[in-house]
């Protein structure tokens, strides 16, 4: 339910002191790689703010984003951000159900209309009228146009709302598509990832609510300062690349070294994220660092691009079909060809003119 | 198309279009040549053709006598650049791992430093072949549109492997994606184009060697 | 989170040849922003977990700097530690989460960091917390006898 307090006022009122912000807000500047000075500039700032209205919506979704955001290895840190907005909406979250729930979305909506900040985890499926993903009756198509309508920004959280993410894999049965493929006309952040780094969600939300615009975005329409790098960029195993010191299963004496891990699958060459830098749990590993190849699950339909357990640079799609008919058709076509071919021949064979000697000496002849 | 998803159709479908039309092309190729034939020797054979054949395949790969001062970068170049391209193919590790998911085996490779070293002395070569066929008025008047084609899809998978390798450019996805489909484009050129000799040079030399040996000639 | 100190884990890191360390540039930085501080009483602040530092740079820009006069420890939804280094008005703050881990390192240049001092607010809310104590031991006081 909204509220007019501003940040200050709920942070006393919870009896978290100011000093307790601060260290928060510390911690964000670094995270999002703001200049450090810019600390007390937040927390200042956010505590003269009114909450901001926040309203998520989870369509279809595992809740693992939600999941990564609340079980962050910190939860009273992290929760503070729960204290920096007025989470309206939320089918995990939240105490409401069933109809007061949904009246709750509509009245925040109403109460803060041009001004709420939307939260999109999961896919939005589409075929059959959006039949398979719905929300008190409502398909989750229609929540969205409804909901984005009044919205300040949206957030897509997650690879399934910022690409499709698993629900739209190779067939994608439920005909599923990102928010940035229905809204196009309000601003939208992607933070993809599967799921996304808790931090970074809590980084692009601290962003906004401090800076009041929304961080630097790629082409992909994902924040920079989060996503600008690739794992392998960042990785603390790219000297063992470089000098193609490769692991070759997950239990040889290169793996146990610490070696690259690009022959096992790592997809880190063409994935972006903070893996290698924020990590996971409160800082303290990530995939590749506890032996694990990078699944790339922060970039479109990773999903569908080849074994987790394969190369990149290896193929993707079984090709003996393929090669199978084109060597039927190629051997068909050689063989017309190759009929024409000695059909011109024997024809020129037989236009040819008897010349004899004599024709020659003439002179000038045939 | 953005990056990820050009790569990931060049891994897939472009791969498997690139592919058939180069087996295609190959098999209409050798085949109509298998029918062309050759006209039939008459002559009694004063010895067997087949250990000349199989020798001159191999022979020919040294260099005929003079050939150094008759004509140095043609001889030296065409070396280099072969060699060096099938080397930063065969023995670059991802180029390595490509091969195994269709072949179901590898090899060990060399390391990336040297393949890069390599890479860059194999583009170099190749321009200044093309700078020669250019500048010098006699190749110039002999060279023909395959001859340039030729050139340009053979010199694009060296320049973007280059490119992708040293993170030039935009976005590596997108470099990856673009050189993944120069190798394609490579593919689908090759049987229509005189790159086919990749495979007839074999042929060629095979004839030349059992023609001569059946004569007598000692090979 | 409980149980998983109980898991034996042992974290090995692969050794690093030919890297070269971090610290003696951030030592200049260092220096220039006590320079600053000492000339315009200008204060600044780097951020230890912006920079490429290499396993065991934080442990040797440490000891390099020394230990000071103030060790203050702060418990804030866990613990943060104020120190001063051996060089006077570089501080070393370290943030850790409820769980110890730590969660922002940075080096202060300053006379005295933000964390230790109390915010104006704060000392509203506890002026108003100290006067409900005494009123309610007055109330006691008038009760009582």
């Amino acid at each position: 339910m909204a509220d007019n307090q501003t940040v200050g006022e709920t942070l006393a009122s919870r009896g978290i002191s100011r000093r307790t912000f601060l260290k928060f807000c510390a911690t964000m500047t670094s995270l999002l790689a703001l200049p450090p000075g810019m600390a007390e500039v937040m927390a200042e700032t956010l505590a003269r703010t009114r909450r901001q209205s926040v309203i998520w919506l989870s369509f279809q979704e595992c809740t693992g984003c939600t999941e990564s955001l609340t079980r962050s290895h910190s939860p009273t840190l992290e929760s503070l951000l729960f204290d920096a907005i007025s989470l309206d909406y939320h089918h995990t979250l939240q105490a409401a159900a069933g109809d007061a729930a949904e009246r709750a979305r509509v009245q925040a909506m109403q109460d803060n209309a041009g001004k709420y900040l939307v939260i999109v985890d999961g896919s939005i499926p589409l075929k059959d009228g959006g039949v398979y993903s719905t929300i008190a009756g409502h398909s989750n198509l229609d929540m969205l146009k409804e909901t984005a309508a009044g919205a300040a920004a949206i957030i897509a959280v997650g690879t399934c709302a910022t690409y499709g993410g698993l629900p739209h894999a190779n067939p994608n049965p439920t005909g599923a598509v990102a928010v940035s493929d229905i809204i196009k006309d309000k601003p939208i952040v992607n933070v993809p990832g599967c799921p996304p780094i808790a931090t970074v969600i809590t980084g692009v939300v601290a962003h906004f609510l401090t800076l009041g615009t929304l961080p630097e975005l790629d082409s992909l329409g994902r924040p920079k300062v989060f996503f600008g790098d690739t794992i392998h960029d960042r990785c603390y195993r790219r000297p063992f690349y470089d000098q193609g010191k490769f692991a070759k299963t997950f239990d040889d004496e290169g793996a146990r070294s610490g070696w690259c891990l690009y022959e096992l699958g790592c997809k880190g060459p063409t994935t972006h994220n903070a893996c290698a830098t924020v990590k996971w749990n409160g800082g303290t590993s990530f995939p590749i660092e506890s032996g694990h190849p990078c699944l790339g699950c922060s970039e479109p339909n990773f999903w569908d691009a080849g074994s987790f357990y394969q190369a990149l640079s290896a193929k993707t799609l079984p090709l003996s079909a393929h090669a199978g008919a084109a060597l039927a058709v190629g051997a068909a076509a050689g063989v017309a060809v190759g009929l024409v071919s000695r059909a011109k021949k024997k024809a020129a064979a037989r236009q040819h003119t008897r010349v004899s000697a004599d024709d020659l000496e003439k002179g000038g002849g045939a | 198309m953005s990056g990820p998803e050009l790569l990931l159709w060049a891994r897939g479908t472009g791969l498997q279009i690139a592919v058939a039309i180069f087996l295609f092309g190959l098999l209409a190729r050798f085949v109509e040549l298998w029918l062309l034939g050759r006209k039939t020797d008459l002559s009694v054979a004063r010895a067997s053709a087949v250990g000349p054949g199989l020798r001159t395949v191999v022979s020919r790969s040294l260099p005929m006598p003079g050939a150094l001062k008759q004509t140095p970068l043609v001889f030296l170049g065409g070396y280099v650049f072969h060699l060096g391209f099938l080397a930063t193919l065969l023995f670059y590790v991802p180029h390595i791992h490509f091969l195994r998911s269709i072949l179901g085996f590898g090899w060990p490779g060399l390391p990336p430093f040297l393949i890069d070293v390599i890479g860059l002395v194999t583009i170099a070569t190749l321009i200044a072949l093309l700078v020669q066929r250019f500048t010098d008025p006699v190749r110039r008047f002999l060279s023909r549109a395959d001859d340039y084609v030729a050139w340009t899809v053979t010199f694009l998978p060296l320049l973007s492997g280059y490119v992708a390798f040293h993170r030039l450019g935009t976005d590596y996805t997108l470099m990856l994606a673009l050189h993944i489909l120069s190798v394609e484009l490579l593919l689908i050129v090759i049987p229509f184009t005189k790159l086919m000799h990749m495979f007839t040079f074999a042929l060629a030399r095979w004839y030349n060697g059992a023609i001569a040996g059946r004569k007598g000639v000692r090979v | 989170m409980s149980g998983l100190e109980h898991i034996g884990v042992q974290v090995v890191t692969a050794p690093q040849d030919g890297a070269r360390s971090y610290v003696p540039a951030l030592l200049r930085e260092i220096e220039a922003l006590l320079a600053e501080l000492v000339a315009s009483g200008r204060h600044g602040r780097i951020d230890l977990r912006s920079l490429p530092l290499l396993p065991g740079d934080d442990a040797r820009l440490a000891a390099l700097l020394g230990n000071g006069e103030v060790d203050a420890a702060i418990q804030a939804m866990g613990g943060t530690r104020v120190r001063e280094t051996g060089v006077a008005g570089v501080w070393w703050v370290t943030h850790a989460n409820a769980d110890g881990e730590t969660v922002a390192e940075f080096v202060e240049v300053t006379l005295v960091p933000e964390m230790l001092k109390t915010h104006p607010q704060d000392a509203r809310t506890g002026l108003a917390r100290l006067r409900e104590r005494l009123a309610e031991l007055t109330h006691e006081g008038e009760t009582d006898g």
